[in-house]
């Protein structure tokens, strides 16, 4: 086969100009392994924004005290909300359950004469519905505990660990502030909250003997809890919250919220805000870094119709037509190109285990073998189809007499 | 076979237009060993490429086994090159860093029809040019008569209907350039058309015919044998 034979004088040609071959070769590697790296990097950061949403609850609705557009949890002292707001959220359509909680940050536990501090939140027995999380061993808290202001907790595994290592707390008592706690149960894990905080590091107590008893607030409620009856309408029923706050709160239409809701949307949006300069850059990175490549092909193969303009010469002496001579030199290019991709997508997953063994979020699937392939097929198409084009395009006559 | 008819070439360069062949006719048949004698600057190269269906001519007809080759395209004119005509060049133009039987067989890279024992004929055109136990050199390990004789097997390698030669002796030395004069001598005896352009009239004088050109045109045909 006549396609054959010139195949195999491309392929002769890349064993013969080894250094063209090594350039070419690197740099399209080099543009591939960025685009894969970036690649793994952006689905690991995908992954991550899903996980946090999924920590979050896709249908939950977090509602703090306090405007502004600060993070993290409301604590006590800053509630604002009532048992009248708590009430009205319940009688919104579409909201499944609303459980209002206390918040203390950061607050000194003992035990023995081990100390940590830890997240101390005062909840009704609906908290575990709303978070999906309730007692991993042990009780949770229960609606007879906030009657009669029990002095009970449940603790999470971080703070289960600070203060009893690998020993079973459950019967213990442990100090919250001035006051003794008795453990009746360990939480479920659950790993990183929204804000990035350990949300195993938290212990929770009755909302009643929070209310009263630790965090003195009688009155207000730190935050609540909102869970939608159907996640799609997560975003419309955080607008009714916001309305019946506003309502309850007797604010103006200039006042700002005195109150914060939070949904999967905003948690999306946040996480995302964080790192989109970085992705935008990387993907400009990403883009160019493979044209570069192209380009450099397209330089070296350039260089190489000229210093081979004799050889053109001959070939088309001896009867090559110009389709033969635009195929002998797109085929060199798409082969190079080709190496240079499945080097690069071995090298950039290589690159991407590094970078997951040091902690970044990375997912590596089959997708970067089959980018490459396109990749690199569409930059030695691109770019090597003008060489190849001049190549052909030289006069043969005048070819042969090149020095 | 061959017939050139009032061949003119002209080229421009700029306003500038230089005319190189003014009027060129003669005609060369199968099996003739033909010299065209020129001295440098009087057609010679263009002469050449004319012939060898490299360039076409500005006007004239040139008809090559009855056919009118200033009619046929790129491609046409790509097919004759490669199945009727064998080039041997001055400077041998061989494919450097590749073995002497794989230079022999570059033409059948581009045929339509490679044929089963190509390896073979390629061997046993290198061992009639005296290099049988050359064949897996690569042109620098060679010497100059020796590339060029790897370049005349070349040129046989399609059996073309004539070898186009351009002054094949020209950076050769006197002994080597006698042995590829004979080379030639024995394939014109076998029967094959040798076309030959050169200025040197004593390398002109081992042809049968020399067709001597002047300004562009042909000045004088000599016959020899």
């Amino acid at each position: 086969m006549k396609i054959v034979r010139i195949v195999g004088v491309s392929v002769s040609a890349i064993f013969k100009h080894k250094v063209r071959t090594f350039l070419i070769v690197l740099a399209i590697m080099v543009g591939v392994a960025t685009i894969t790296v970036i690649m793994a990097l952006t689905r690991g950061a995908n992954k991550k924004i899903m996980q946090r949403i999924n920590n979050f609850g896709p249908d939950a609705i977090m509602i703090h005290s306090g405007g502004g557009k600060m993070e993290g949890p409301s604590t006590a002292s800053e509630a604002n909300l009532t048992k009248k707001d708590i009430a009205d959220i319940q009688n919104i359509d579409g909201v499944k359950l609303v459980t209002p909680f206390q918040v203390a940050l950061d607050m000194p536990v003992k035990y023995g004469n081990k100390f940590t501090t830890s997240w101390v939140w005062g909840v009704k027995s609906d908290w575990k519905d709303a978070w999906k999380r309730g007692a991993s061993k042990g009780d949770f808290i229960s609606d007879s505990d906030n009657e009669q202001l029990s002095k009970v907790c449940v603790i999470g595994q971080t703070a289960a660990k600070d203060l009893f290592g690998d020993g079973n707390p459950i019967g213990e008592s442990i100090l919250l502030e001035n006051t003794f706690f008795k453990v009746i149960g360990i939480l479920e894990k659950r790993g990183q909250a929204p804000v990035g905080a350990d949300f195993d590091n938290l212990i929770v107590i009755p909302f009643t003997t929070a209310s009263r008893r630790l965090m003195n607030q009688p009155l207000y409620i730190a935050m609540a809890r909102a869970i939608a009856t159907n996640p799609s309408n997560v975003k419309k029923v955080a607008g009714q919250i916001r309305e019946v706050l506003r309502a309850n709160h007797h604010l103006a239409d200039t006042e700002e919220d005195d109150f914060r809701i939070t949904s999967p949307v905003e948690i999306a949006k946040m996480v995302k805000s964080t790192s989109r300069t970085l992705n935008n850059f990387l993907w400009i990175v990403g883009i160019i870094s493979p044209l570069v490549g192209g380009i450099v092909l397209m330089n070296i193969m350039l260089m190489a119709v000229s210093e081979r303009k004799k050889e053109i010469g001959l070939r088309r002496a001896v009867g090559a037509k110009k389709k033969h001579i635009i195929f002998q030199f797109l085929a060199e290019s798409l082969m190079l190109a080709f190496s240079g991709g499945i080097f690069g997508a071995i090298t950039g997953v290589f690159v991407a285990i590094a970078l997951a063994h040091s902690g970044k979020p990375v997912i590596i699937t089959w997708q970067p073998f089959a980018s490459a392939f396109i990749f690199s097929a569409a930059i030695g198409l691109f770019f090597g189809i003008y060489p190849a084009r001049k190549a052909a395009s030289l006069d043969p006559a005048s070819a042969l007499t090149q020095q | 076979m061959i017939e050139f008819k009032d061949i003119t070439k002209s080229f421009t360069n700029g306003a500038l237009k230089t005319d190189v062949l003014k009027g060129l006719s003669f005609n060369i048949d199968e099996g003739e060993f033909v010299a065209i004698m020129a001295t440098s600057g009087t057609g010679k190269t263009t002469l050449l490429n004319i012939l060898g269906c490299l360039m076409k001519a500005s006007s004239g007809s040139y008809l090559f086994e009855c056919r009118d080759i200033e009619t046929l395209n790129d491609d046409q004119l790509s097919e004759i090159r490669n199945k009727k005509m064998g080039f041997v060049f001055q400077s041998f133009n061989l494919l450097e860093k590749t073995s002497a039987i794989d230079n022999v067989l570059l033409p059948l890279v581009y045929s339509d029809i490679y044929p089963s024992d190509a390896e073979k004929k390629a061997s046993q055109l290198l061992e009639s040019v005296g290099l049988k136990d050359r064949i897996n050199y690569k042109p620098g390990e060679l010497s100059g008569g020796q590339q060029q004789r790897v370049a005349i097997a070349r040129a046989l390698i399609n059996d073309p209907a004539f070898i186009l030669a351009d002054e094949p002796t020209g950076n050769l030395d006197a002994v080597s350039a006698k042995e590829i004069m004979e080379i030639f001598k024995s394939l014109h005896s076998h029967g094959r058309t040798i076309i030959m352009v050169t200025h040197d009239i004593n390398i002109a004088r081992h042809a049968a015919r020399i067709i001597y050109l002047k300004d562009g045109s042909v000045e004088k045909e000599e016959v020899l044998k």
